[in-house]
């Protein structure tokens, strides 16, 4: 067990963990943020999906040993009061069937956007095709990005 | 609650059904709600809660009770849009809070047959028509008018001449004091509907997206302790010995001890509990089924199949078989629960399909009478038939009894997936013959599954859309020890698609069109008409470029009609879906918004079960355990999904399941029209058409 010092949606956080605690049970089980979703442990869903220095991340597969001075957000933080331009387009186009794996599609979508605000189609196929939905919401996940980059 | 309250609640029960046995509804009361205000925090105004559904709030809002669990499928929302519409409120003034189990208040509380919408249609409209009754005669009164002159509208009570207005948080108090009515309200006519078939977003949308929205997984209460299990590596195993020196080495492993469903660990946190469970040496005695493999399951299903029919003498007869594997439900969220067990009482968190069944299920568990059982109703990470049965809730049961505290019981993906209720592997034999005119003449389908039933079965109805002269099915099964269950369509997962691909064939056999020959076949109007709009939607019969092919098939079930027309390519080796055309005749489509995404969602699931997902056994387990071995669609692997809704009146048919059942069949039927081979065996492999 060891101490670490992260940085959480702006907020300084330490935690006593083992050094192997992957970064989503940090988050969920210690820092009750429980927005970012276990849906493998093994890196094939990406519902546990956050942003480590902005760029999309999956928390099952990151150590909390590993994070050092990256700057973590989770859905949780990705706006103060949902006015991302993609939590918008979200409810806009009703994405969302159970929302299980929602954030991890959301926080995907926000690490796309930020290097590049108008995907084609072809650098949305790129980012999501890894992003399981179980309920089959992809029709609307395509439609939601690319309304909230047409806004950006 | 108090005891009055229950009374009074339960007579608004008895007032809004009549006819909805679903609701364990009967006659009706008229009775006064004197109890029904509460005391704000400042102690002036009240809020108004005349029933068990719906309560009024001085600020105007109204939060509506929702009885069943939400796995996804827009209930919450579809559920609250009932009340809304007959209560004349803005939908953004409504709020939904979610029930937890209590039948004997609400009455049947599960998820499943496609029947939530269909089952409250009426009664939740009656709640909010006699919710806004109460409010209006409560405004008649403090205007001293006649309260048939009065009109609603957006939350408010209106004058005939529309100058005055009062709001319904202005008349939570008067309303209380309202007798209920004698007779039902009138509901309002199809016509005037604001808010049902014109769609809302979900109820639960802006906390999805933020990650407020609470899953079982996420529950955390004081105290709790997190649990994985250690499962049987085959079905049937059973424990033998546990070494648990090692994992008693990892910080936070608290325990380790032996629970039916194999060896549960323990811990402060999620992550030592998963370590811990690493280390524990278990050995297992594997049982009777340790050899079990998929071959010798089909093997025993292939054996199974007895002599089909006699076709008629002269008759071009055809033949087909269609090997259907194991599918896992695979919901996003693994199954989990949290229990508290104490002494005199337990509590339950979860996302289950049966709130009732797991109160039940509890009660018999630890021997306390059903009310000392509370069943916290949580989001479902999707449910699919999965969450139907509470395995997960027992896991949390026992292992909280052991621990005299509270514990989180989370599933692994691979414990998700290696222990399922599985959609039952098949095999289906199905005979059929034309006359040399190319008219149906015979159909024999028989269909076995490895799903535990029937050794044996009988020829009965064919099951199928099309007038075809003795057309008959043999339902049998073979027991087999892989545990199976409801999966989104239940047997139409089998029987459609089996059925669906051969009357493909049997269209070609006849030299004809497979859509016309369908269409002139079809029975029921409503089907006819949704392929026949599938077929235009689809631009059948317009020219293929080279190597495309299209398909169509349809399906009627759960008071739901569905039509698809797939178009695809094959490209060497590879099968790139181009279009995927739905069209639904729901009925009343409460909620159209939600209606398309079970559309499109049902669609994901029949395209990843006819190209994909498949369930393997292998000495006596499950090989699959995740998302890399148990694929479904991606979405860059997503054709465009175009949904078309027929909207009807007088009520809403099932979608729950509707929108499965004729995928794969249009697939594989695309498939014939783009390589002349056809499909035999699904998953879908080219290799393995013929
Ligand atoms: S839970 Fe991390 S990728 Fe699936
Ligand atoms: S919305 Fe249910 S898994 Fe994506």
């Amino acid at each position: 067990m060891a101490l670490y010092k992260l940085n959480v949606n702006g907020s300084d956080h330490s935690v006593e963990a083992l050094p192997d605690m992957p970064l989503l049970w940090v988050l969920r089980d210690m820092l009750d943020l429980t927005g970012s979703k276990f849906g493998c442990g093994i890196g094939a869903c990406g519902a546990c999906t956050v942003l480590l220095d902005g760029a999309e991340a999956q928390s099952c597969q990151v150590t909390v040993s590993a994070i050092g001075k990256k700057k973590v957000t989770t859905i949780e933080g990705l706006s103060k009061d949902g006015s991302h331009p993609l939590q918008k387009a979200w409810i806009e186009h009703d994405v969302p069937q159970c929302g299980y794996c929602q954030a991890g599609q959301i926080m995907a979508g926000a690490a796309l956007l930020h290097k590049n605000p108008h995907p084609t189609d072809a650098e949305i196929d790129d980012t999501f095709a890894f992003h399981v939905c179980r309920c089959g919401t992809y029709q609307r996940v395509r439609d939601a990005v690319k309304a909230a980059g047409a806004k950006k | 609650m108090s005891d009055r309250k229950e009374v009074s609640r339960r007579s608004f029960i008895q007032l809004i059904g009549g006819v909805g046995a679903s609701l364990a509804l009967g006659s009706f009361s008229s009775l006064a709600c004197a109890d029904v205000t509460k005391k704000d925090k400042a102690g002036n105004t009240a809020v108004f809660e005349p029933n068990a559904f719906v309560r009024v709030d001085p600020d105007g809002s109204v939060t509506v009770t929702i009885i069943c669990p939400d796995a996804g499928q827009g209930s919450r929302t579809a559920l609250a849009m009932l009340v809304a519409e007959e209560l004349d409120v803005d939908w953004h003034k409504i709020k939904v809070v979610q029930a937890p189990a209590n039948q004997s208040l609400y009455g049947r509380q599960g998820i499943g047959g496609s029947h939530t919408i269909i089952a409250q249609y009426n009664e939740l409209r009656q709640v909010g028509a006699a919710t806004r009754y109460l409010l209006v005669a409560a405004a008649a009164k403090t205007w001293n008018v006649d309260a048939s002159t009065l009109k609603t509208s957006n939350g408010h009570v209106l004058s005939a001449d529309g100058k005055k207005s009062i709001s319904y948080g202005d008349l939570t108090a008067a309303a209380a004091t309202i007798p209920l009515p004698t007779t039902k309200p009138e509901l309002k006519k199809d016509a005037d509907f604001k808010l049902i078939g014109k769609g809302a977003t979900r109820v639960d949308n802006p906390d999805v997206v933020t990650g407020k929205a609470m899953y079982g997984l996420d529950v955390k209460v004081p105290g709790m302790l997190y649990a994985v299990i250690e499962r049987t590596p085959a079905f049937g195993a059973k424990v033998k010995s546990i070494n648990d020196t090692d994992a008693h080495q990892i910080p936070g492993v608290l325990q380790v001890f032996e629970v039916p469903s194999g060896v549960a660990v323990v811990a402060t946190n999620t992550w030592a509990a998963l370590k811990g469970r690493k280390a524990v040496k278990v050995d297992w005695d594997l049982g009777p089924n340790a050899d079990l493999d998929s071959a010798k399951i089909t093997a025993q299903l292939k054996a199974a199949v007895g002599p089909h029919k006699e076709m008629p003498a002269g008759a071009k007869v055809i033949d087909a078989t269609f090997d259907f594997p194991y599918l896992a439900h695979a919901t996003m969220e693994p199954l989990n629960a949290v229990a508290d067990v104490q002494d005199d009482h337990c509590t339950i968190w979860t996302g289950t399909q049966q709130p009732n069944g797991a109160q039940g299920q509890v009660a018999n568990m630890l021997k306390l009478p059903v009310e000392k059982v509370t069943v916290n109703v949580m989001l479902l990470g999707g449910g699919f038939g999965r969450r139907l049965s509470n395995e997960y809730v027992v896991d949390a049961v026992n292992v909280s009894k052991a621990m005299t505290k509270p514990v989180k019981v989370m599933w692994t993906r691979e414990d998700d997936m290696r222990h399922d209720n599985y959609r039952p592997a098949c095999h289906a034999s199905l005979r059929g013959a034309v006359d040399t005119s190319g008219n149906p003449v015979g159909w024999s389908h028989q269909t076995i599954t490895a799903g535990g039933g029937r050794p044996g079965g009988q020829f009965g109805g064919a099951n199928i859309a099309y007038d075809i002269p003795d057309a008959a099915m043999l339902q049998a099964g073979v027991r087999v020890a892989v545990p199976t269950g409801a999966w989104r369509s239940v047997e139409n997962t089998l029987h459609n698609v089996a059925n669906e691909c051969f009357i493909d064939e049997l269209a070609h056999a006849a030299g004809k069109d497979p859509f016309e020959f369908r269409r002139s076949l079809i029975k029921n109007d409503r089907l006819r008409n949704v392929l026949e709009t599938a077929a235009k939607k689809g631009n059948w019969g317009a020219p293929l470029a080279a190597g495309h092919g299209r398909g169509i098939a349809c399906f009627q079930g759960y008071g739901s009609y569905a039509a698809h027309v797939i178009e695809l390519s094959v490209e060497g080796k590879k099968i790139k879906l181009h279009r995927a055309v739905c069209v639904v005749d729901c009925g009343t489509a409460v909620n159209p918004k939600g209606v398309e995404a079970q559309m499109q969602g049902a669609c994901t699931d029949g395209l990843s079960t006819a190209l994909r997902a498949a369930i393997t056994i292998k000495n006596g387990g499950v090989v699959e355990g995740s998302w890399t071995d148990f694929q479904w669609m991606s979405l860059d692997a997503m054709p465009k999904v175009e949904v078309t809704i027929i909207t009807g009146t007088g009520g809403p048919g099932g979608m729950g399941e509707v929108g499965y059942p004729s995928v794969a069949p249009a697939v594989a039927n695309a498939l014939f029209s783009a390589t002349g081979k056809r499909v035999r065996k699904f998953p879908i492999s080219l290799d393995e058409m013929v």
